[in-house]
């Protein structure tokens, strides 16, 4: 069974459409990293998946139930934007108010629990508003913890955080999928940090899904490439678009060759055949992030 | 993926559920300034208007505004049911509670929205009839509070008045219990207009105080005349519940209290349903 699993989503705001068709799959026990750029539709995505903004058509499904369904509600942790905080109460205050709503027994402990997982418990009685931004996410966070979630939604999550914040983020994330089998939709702009986490990806654009893969086939897509420098890199970058198929310079001015090559064939190809001095070589792999350009690229 | 969690998922019980959003809204009521201030605005409204009673003025005015009351418990509720005002007299009694109400939930309301408690909430498995029927008790409160602080500041400040206090106690207590009841078909109509205008809190507070302050019914009884047929509405059943009211007066104001609290809600229910809520 699948934690998410949505069929033609579509939302209209007025004549705009947010989202025209987008399907989405999210096995249990992921953490799904969903990625696009702004307005491509994450966001509006994950406020239909949290039962904030209604759809126009399509199907959402958690855990193989309806979205709606109360029973699944209680056990979705979400934070979108920033955590619904009163400001002028204490974190702890506002911690202990949300335990209220969802019914959480002996609340206390529980709360002091996710308090400890976001290294938040020497700052519970700050009050909201005095906390800043990356203090924010983590009660963000601590909130969407609360009550033992099966599903989480995080929306921008790392956003404001330091490297130390980034650092909890990924522990918190990590334990909760490890330990107690919690499925992660997190979306995110810092894709090197995601890239950390994720072991599926969901890359949306103009409210379509263009590519949902895991982290294994990702890996697959990003491949790896040869960089060089030579003495005569006009010649060389000639010689070597004779032979190999895909050929390019980069903004560092090395010229990249992606046909799955050797270094030291392509060292020995120049010389040999064309008396060309390689300077200066590396094999490099292209990460999420170019390959996510890349893949931007295309659609345009 | 292995699973090392059986998932389970409780049905969590409608009562278990508005315990804990009533738990979380009377938290918040006793602990905002808003609240108080409130009930001190209720306590001190009946006192001003004694005093113009009294005649602060000119001496020509203290003469007029003499006239406004013949007993003290007029501050409280008009001696008959006038839908049709003639002079302040008929007006200036405990209905005012029901237009601080209308503002102080249009504030608690649009703060719930402003600070995302809204968003927060209703992606738990908080249901939209739980939220309506939530904050109608909780006006309902509030305001059953603002009509013990009002009849407080009222009697204290018609003891200065010399004003006679003799009355039938029957009819007061009916009085009285009949504007308390009115106070859950208020809440709920402010409720409901505070779901359609949202964080818009202006515009609430704006449309609150023109409904609380029974407008529409008042120029309703200048066209077709003081008829009882106005209690139908929430503004006609609170001045139905006067000085001359009975236990045919409470049963009314039940009556009428219930119905528009359960028309609201229900309204409200189906708005938020059928909106995006964020």
């Amino acid at each position: 069974m699948n934690a998410i699993e949505i069929r033609n989503l579509s939302k209209n705001f007025g004549q705009k459409q947010a989202l025209q068709g987008l399907n989405m799959t999210v096995p249990q026990g992921a953490i799904y990293g969903f990625i696009g750029e702004n307005g491509s539709g994450k966001s509006t995505t994950e406020k239909i998946i949290c039962g904030l903004i209604l759809p126009s058509g399509g199907e959402v499904k958690l855990f193989g139930r309806d979205y709606k369904d109360p029973d699944v509600r209680a056990k979705v942790g979400v934070l979108i934007e920033q955590p619904g905080c009163f400001p002028n109460y204490s974190v702890w205050n506002n911690m202990m108010l949300q335990a209220a709503n969802l019914g959480i027994e002996n609340a206390e402990k529980e709360v002091r629990k996710v308090l400890k997982v976001v290294h938040m418990e020497g700052s519970a009685s700050n009050k909201y508003k005095n906390c800043s931004l990356g203090m924010k996410q983590r009660i963000g966070i601590a909130f969407a913890l609360l009550g033992n979630p099966t599903l989480l939604i995080l929306d921008e999550p790392i956003n404001g955080l330091d490297a130390d914040g980034m650092r909890i983020m990924r522990e918190v994330l990590i334990n909760v999928t490890k330990n107690y089998n919690c499925t992660v939709v997190i979306s995110s702009h810092i894709l090197g940090e995601l890239e950390k986490i994720a072991t599926h990806y969901g890359i949306v654009r103009g409210g379509k899904m263009i590519a949902e893969m895991t982290a294994e086939e990702l890996n697959a897509n990003c491949r790896t490439y040869v960089a060089l420098k030579a003495k005569d890199m006009t010649t060389a970058r000639a010689a070597l678009e004779r032979k190999y198929n895909r050929v390019e310079t980069d903004e560092e001015d090395y010229i990249r060759i992606y046909d799955g090559v050797q270094a030291e064939d392509v060292v020995a190809y120049l010389y040999s055949n064309f008396n060309i001095v390689v300077t200066e070589i590396k094999t490099s792999k292209i990460g999420l992030e170019e390959y996510y350009i890349d893949l931007m690229k295309e659609g345009r | 993926m292995e699973n090392t969690r059986e998932l389970k998922f409780e049905q969590p019980s409608f009562f278990k559920r508005l315990k804990g959003m009533l738990g979380v809204d009377f938290y918040r009521l006793f602990h905002t300034p808003l609240f108080y201030i409130f009930l001190g605005i209720a306590a001190i409204i009946p006192a001003l208007v004694s005093m113009g009673a009294m005649g602060g003025g000119a001496e020509g005015e203290a003469a007029e505004a003499t006239a406004m009351f013949t007993n003290a418990w007029q501050i409280i509720a008009a001696k008959s049911p006038l839908y049709v005002i003639n002079d302040m007299g008929d007006y200036a009694n405990m209905n005012m509670v029901f237009i601080f109400g209308g503002i102080m939930i249009s504030i608690f309301i649009g703060h719930d929205y402003k600070s995302g408690y809204v968003k927060q909430l209703f992606t738990t498995h908080a249901k939209k009839q739980d939220y309506m029927m939530s904050k109608t008790l909780l006006g309902a409160f509030s305001m059953v509070c603002m009509c013990v602080t009002y009849m407080i500041g009222g009697m204290i400040s018609a003891a200065g008045t010399g004003l006679p206090f003799t009355i039938d106690a029957g009819s007061l207590i009916c009085a009285i219990l009949g504007k308390m009841i009115m106070s859950l078909g208020w809440a709920s109509l402010y409720t409901f207009i505070n779901v359609i205008f949202r964080a818009k809190f202006g515009i609430s507070i704006a449309l609150c105080f023109v409904l609380g302050t029974g407008i529409p019914v008042i120029g309703a009884a200048a066209v077709i005349g003081n008829t009882s047929a106005l209690n139908i509405f929430l503004y006609g059943s609170s001045v139905y519940a006067c000085l001359s009211a009975n236990f045919a007066s409470v049963v009314i104001c039940l009556a009428v209290s219930i119905t528009w609290a359960v028309i609201y809600n229900v309204c409200g229910t189906l708005i938020l349903n059928k909106r995006d809520c964020y």
